[in-house]
């Protein structure tokens, strides 16, 4: 398929909570948590926010490092589990403020952690079959997670913009393959009109993450020939610190591949933003030629995986990597963490 | 210009829980009619001056309403200008009888404000600004609190000489009998009180009020002794941010050069005068807009009392303005010129300011959207 | 609730008022809200002129101490702005994000 990454773009909330801060209200030990969890802390969405200003926010950081206007984008296609209403698209809500016109196909995805990697390999369909030339995939979350639920360390909220097109001279890397996987396991679930999510607590864990993860990448090193060292870096949908760490390893990966795109040392786990955000960790440092695999998980349950070729280093503005962005940070306390969790 | 202020009465102002909008106007005009010796048949007209009978209370054609109340069937009609409302209600008084149509009006303006929480009242007082203002969460409070940042830095005012115009109308206040406040407060008080939107604390501020005050105005002027020589108003952008300059009213300058020229008279011609104190910043702005201190002067004449009723020229609040004797919304306006009337009249008991031949009133609409000015004088 | 039409209309006025550069006229720490706005208070709501001249009112976001001065430089982001309750549609504005 000659589809390619055009430009991309992400954002991190201002606030963060630490794990301990949580820990200490629940009579926990936070070094209890790092162990289990491998999270330190993560960013909270302020009280005005929401997946839609998120997605906006990456969006026109993914916009300025685009070389055409807005209107030329003709799809946009954004993957959330906290679309702020069952009935009326996330997408157009930003398409329009994006200025991007009228002339564009848009739809919202749901699937878990995975709604956004769908929305890329839709998207890259689209553009493959030559029916658009361009189009914009966004995953984008303000997770929500039960007081004294173990979700709570790591429920986290942030957004990430990717333009895909034609590939060409211009694109950042090329999409080499994809390859998908899907199932009826519920291993983590919001019932419609509920507010938080639930959970199979250790059943999301090897009949579940560790299932399709490793069955979708079998799947694609066949499908391509490719094999773990062939890649430079990996990125996998990261619920906690440990499954992304444990399932490199059983595929074959070295920590040196998969270290780069953790994003979730740094923020925990904004659920459809995730895997897509370790894959703009790994672009803002990535060099011409290097194989990148990316895998999602969505529980429910599926896996997405896209094989990345790099053409060329992004030059981005200094201030636009995820490093320092997510530099651009403020504690906060439980309380106010709980105020912010009542959107307005 | 003939028009005559027969006589003025307000109500008392402050919480009034067993008081209906329609028994306060019914009981303050009645005594009204009284005390002028005017009976109701000789009235030609009622302009009712008020601003949230709609928003809070869902009534709407109050012309109607106290027509019904008051049984009168001449032409009665509600005049809205937000805070303004009182001031312009007596403006078209003015202008009805200059037209020749109507010779006796009655003004009353009234505001029942205590039916609903605060919060809601502050809501629905933001009817008098503009919609982005809303939707910033931005209340009264801090449409004053964002001119008084900006003023305070440009004459580096303090908050103390903010807090003198709060203790100054309360000592007013004290010697008045409508007031809702009629405690003596300190500018320690003031500046200890809670903070509602930096820099301006609770006590900077005018309170929610119930109130009514009511005049008659006429072309008669066979007995009476005082007369409004000017009725000017202005109007300036609904939304603070549109504004040339966040330190000056231009509604306010406008309105009072015109009234000055009207009445053929300057500033310093003023003995007392009711200014517009909906926030301690508003009088020091005021005092400016109106010509009697220079730019960025005020503050410290009004901290060094002269203003103050014994103390200086003009006596400015003699009622307690709005921050003492309350704010029910569409009553400030037409009290203002009540308290002139007594004033000029020489039967303002304690409060009366020695030889007040010319007063003044200053009535403001919003932040600043509309300003009415008149101008009094004994005859 | 709000009215759909309203938000809408407006909607087309908050988009030319995106990402735009400005700098503070002058701003004030909210600690009594009015009605739907209580659960943000305490908050600032400040005048900004922005590039073009055009003065806008709205909240300042994610600021320190030092950003809250005359002068200080800011840029316009989209935000969730009044309390839509439970059924009505949600209305996006425009707030003040200091920068450097």
């Amino acid at each position: 398929m000659e589809v390619g990454i055009l430009s991309y773009g992400i954002y991190i909330p201002f606030y963060r909570l630490k794990a301990e801060s949580i820990a200490q209200i629940w009579g926990k030990q936070a070094s209890d948590i790092q162990n289990s969890l491998g999270v330190r802390e993560k960013s909270v969405a302020g009280l005005d926010e929401d997946s839609v200003t998120l997605a906006y926010e990456a969006s026109i950081r993914a916009l300025k490092n685009y070389h055409l206007p807005a209107s030329s984008i003709e799809a946009i296609f954004v993957g959330s589990e906290s679309h702020p209403y069952a009935v009326n698209p996330t997408s157009t809500i930003l398409g329009e403020f994006l200025g991007v016109g009228h002339n564009y196909l848009a739809t919202d995805l749901q699937f878990a952690c995975k709604a956004a990697t769908t929305a890329m390999i839709s998207v890259a369909g689209l553009i493959s079959a030559k029916i658009i030339k361009s189009g914009l995939i966004v995953g984008t979350d303000c997770a929500q997670a039960k007081p004294h639920d173990i979700l709570e360390y790591t429920a986290a909220s942030a957004a990430a913009a990717v333009i895909l097109g034609k590939n060409s001279a211009d694109s950042l890397a090329k999409i080499i393959d994809v390859a998908s996987v899907s199932s009826d396991t519920p291993d983590f679930w919001r019932r419609d009109g509920v507010r938080f999510p639930s959970h199979g607590g250790r059943f999301t864990g090897e009949p579940a993450y560790f299932y399709h993860v490793e069955l979708v990448s079998q799947n694609i090193f066949k499908k391509t020939g490719l094999k773990p060292r062939n890649f430079k870096y990996c990125v996998f949908h990261m619920p906690n610190g440990k499954f992304p760490r444990i399932v490199a390893g059983r595929l074959g990966f070295t920590p040196a591949q998969l270290a780069p795109s953790l994003i979730i040392d740094h923020i925990g786990n904004p659920y459809s933003a995730s895997s897509l955000l370790g894959l703009s960790k790994v672009l803002d440092i990535a060099n011409k030629d290097d194989l990148i695999l990316l895998v999602s998980y969505g529980s429910g349950a599926g896996s997405d995986a896209v094989v990345l070729k790099v053409l060329r280093r992004n030059d981005h503005s200094k201030k636009e990597k995820f490093i320092d962005i997510v530099n651009r940070k403020k504690y906060i306390n439980y309380v106010e963490y709980l105020k912010f969790g009542q959107k307005i | 210009m003939n028009v005559q202020v027969l006589g003025g009465l307000t109500s008392n102002f402050g919480e009034l829980w067993d008081t209906s909008p329609r028994s306060l106007v019914r009981e303050t005009c009645y005594q009204l009619f009284k005390n002028t010796s005017l009976p109701k048949s000789k009235i030609d007209a009622v302009l009712v001056a008020n601003m949230l009978s709609s928003s809070l209370g869902n009534q709407d054609h109050l012309g109607a309403f106290f027509a019904e109340e008051l049984g009168l069937n001449v032409p009665a009609v509600k005049v809205e200008a937000a805070c303004a409302s009182g001031g312009m209600a007596v403006h078209l008084a003015v202008l009805s009888i200059l037209s020749g149509q109507y010779k006796n009006v009655l003004v009353v303006g009234v505001e029942k404000m205590t039916d609903y929480k605060p919060e809601l009242v502050n809501k629905a007082l933001m009817g008098a600004g503009s919609e982005g203002e809303r939707e910033a969460g931005a209340t009264f409070s801090s449409l004053y609190a964002l001119m008084a940042t900006k003023y305070m830095a440009e004459y580096k005012t303090k908050e103390e000489e903010l807090a003198q115009v709060a203790v100054k109308n309360h000592y007013h206040a004290s010697l008045s009998s409508h007031a809702q406040f009629k405690n003596q407060i300190t500018i320690d008080a003031v500046l200890k009180s809670p903070m509602i939107a930096t820099p301006l604390k609770i006590l900077d501020c005018s309170p929610i009020s119930d109130g009514a005050a009511a005049l008659i105005l006429s072309s008669d002027n066979k007995n009476s002794k005082v007369s409004i020589v000017a009725s000017q108003s202005g109007s300036d952008s609904l939304s603070l941010s549109q504004r040339e300059n966040l330190t000056s009213l231009k509604a306010a300058v406008i309105s009072s050069r015109n009234a000055y020229k009207q009445a053929g008279i300057t500033p310093e011609d003023i003995d007392v005068a009711e200014v517009h104190d909906c926030f301690t910043i508003a009088e020091i702005i005021a005092m400016e807009d109106l010509g009697f201190f220079k730019k960025g002067e005020a503050a410290k004449n009004i901290f060094a009392k002269k203003t103050w009723l014994g103390f200086g020229r003009p006596v400015v609040n003699t009622s307690g303005g709005l921050k003492a004797a309350g704010h029910p919304v569409g009553a400030t306006g037409v009290k203002q010129v009540v308290e002139i009337f007594h004033q000029l009249n020489q039967t303002a008991g304690k409060k009366q300011v020695r030889n007040a031949r010319i007063g003044l009133t200053h009535n403001v609409g919003g932040s600043g959207g509309t300003c009415v000015i008149h101008i009094l004088k004994r005859n | 609730m709000l009215s759909p039409v309203k938000i809408w209309r407006n909607q087309k006025k908050v988009k030319s008022l995106l990402n735009l550069e400005g700098k503070i006229l002058s701003y004030t720490k909210v600690y009594v809200p009015p009605a739907g706005f209580e659960q943000q208070a305490p908050y600032v709501v400040a005048i900004a002129e922005l590039v073009g001249g055009i003065k806008v009112i709205a909240q300042l976001i994610e600021w320190q101490d030092k950003n809250l001065k005359i002068g200080q430089k800011i840029l316009t982001v989209l935000r969730r702005t009044k309390d839509p309750g439970l059924e009505g549609i949600i209305p996006y504005g425009i707030k003040f994000k200091p920068v450097d």
